[in-house]
C-alpha cells in the first residue's frame, strides 16, 4: 500500500494538531495584549499601551508563522476562535505579571511540542520551532526586566509615570 | 482499494490508483483527498460527546456534519458519532503504521 499521507504532508499529523493548538494560544495571547493595551490607554498609561499594541502584533506574527508553516508543508491550519479575553485589571504591575505568566505558559507549550517532535522524529518541525524557543526566552526576559523596575521604583504617583515612560522607550 | 479500518457503522479505504481515500457511510461512499480527510478529522474531533448526554446542550442528541466543502451532509446520532470518532482515530493509526512500515 502506498504511503499517500507522507506524499501529501511533510510533517507528523500529531505535530500538526499541536501546532494548530499553538496557533490558538498565540491568537489568544495577541488578543490578551490588545485588551491590556486598551486598559492602559484608558488609564493614561500611553507608553505601556504602545508597548502592548506592538506586543499584540508580534504575537499575531508568531501565529502567522506557524499558520504558514503548516500549510506550506501540506497540513491544514485552522483559523482560531478567540474567547475568554480578560479585560479587567487592578494595576499596571498586575498587567505585566499576567503578561509574564502568559509568556511562560507559551514557552511550556512550545517546549512540549519540541519534545513531541523529538519523540516522533519530526526534525523539520523541531528545527522550525527552535526559533520560537529562543524568541520565548527573549519575551520572558523583557517582562521580567519590566517587573524589576516596579520592584525598584514602586507603583505610586510619579513612579508609575516614569515606569510608563521607560516602558515606552523599551529601557 | 485497501481497507484501512471497519467500524460498526462505517469503513475507510485508501485507493492507491487515485491517491485518495474513501469513507463508506453505509448508504453512500464519499471520495476524499488527504486534505479533506484532515478536515473531517478536525470536525469529528471537535464534536463534544458530553453535550450528547446533556439535554440543555444538545436536546436531540444529533450532530450535523458537512463534508467536502458542504457537498455532503450527514445527520448522525450519538452512537454513530462515537463510531465515527473511533473510525477516524483508527484510520489515522493505520496510516501512521503504514508510514512506519513503508519507510522502515
Amino acid at each position: 500500500m502506498k504511503d499517500i499521507v507522507r506524499q501529501k504532508i511533510g510533517i507528523n499529523v500529531d505535530i500538526m494538531d499541536m501546532l494548530n493548538e499553538q496557533i490558538s494560544k498565540e491568537a489568544h495571547s495577541s488578543a490578551a495584549y490588545l485588551a491590556m493595551a486598551s486598559w492602559c490607554d484608558h488609564n493614561g498609561l500611553v507608553g505601556s499601551a504602545d508597548y502592548l499594541y506592538k506586543q499584540s502584533s508580534e504575537e499575531r506574527e508568531h501565529m502567522m508563522k506557524i499558520f504558514r508553516f503548516i500549510n506550506d508543508n501540506g497540513g491544514t491550519a485552522y483559523s482560531p476562535e478567540v474567547t475568554n479575553v480578560l479585560h479587567d485589571f487592578n494595576s499596571l504591575q498586575e498587567i505585566f505579571e499576567t503578561a509574564l505568566d502568559q509568556e511562560i505558559s507559551i514557552t511550556k507549550s512550545i517546549n512540549n511540542i519540541v519534545a513531541k517532535c523529538r519523540k516522533v522524529q519530526d526534525f523539520a518541525s523541531e528545527q522550525f520551532l527552535l526559533w520560537f524557543v529562543n524568541e520565548q526566552m527573549e519575551e520572558e526576559n523583557k517582562f521580567r526586566r519590566i517587573l524589576e523596575i516596579f520592584d525598584i521604583m514602586g507603583t505610586d504617583g510619579i513612579a508609575l509615570k516614569l515606569i510608563d515612560e521607560r516602558i515606552k522607550h523599551g529601557e | 482499494m485497501n481497507l484501512l479500518y471497519k467500524s460498526y457503522y462505517f469503513a475507510s479505504y485508501q485507493c492507491d490508483k487515485s491517491r485518495s481515500f474513501y469513507l463508506d457511510f453505509g448508504h453512500k461512499q464519499v471520495k476524499l483527498s488527504f486534505c479533506q480527510l484532515l478536515s473531517i478529522r478536525q470536525k469529528v474531533n471537535a464534536i463534544n460527546l458530553d453535550s450528547h448526554f446533556d439535554k440543555d446542550m444538545n436536546y436531540n442528541g444529533i450532530e450535523i456534519l458537512t463534508l467536502c466543502n458542504r457537498e455532503h451532509l450527514f445527520i448522525l446520532d450519538t452512537l454513530q458519532v462515537i463510531d465515527l470518532k473511533q473510525l477516524i482515530k483508527a484510520t489515522f493509526g493505520m496510516l501512521e503504521l503504514n508510514s512506519l512500515v513503508t519507510h522502515a
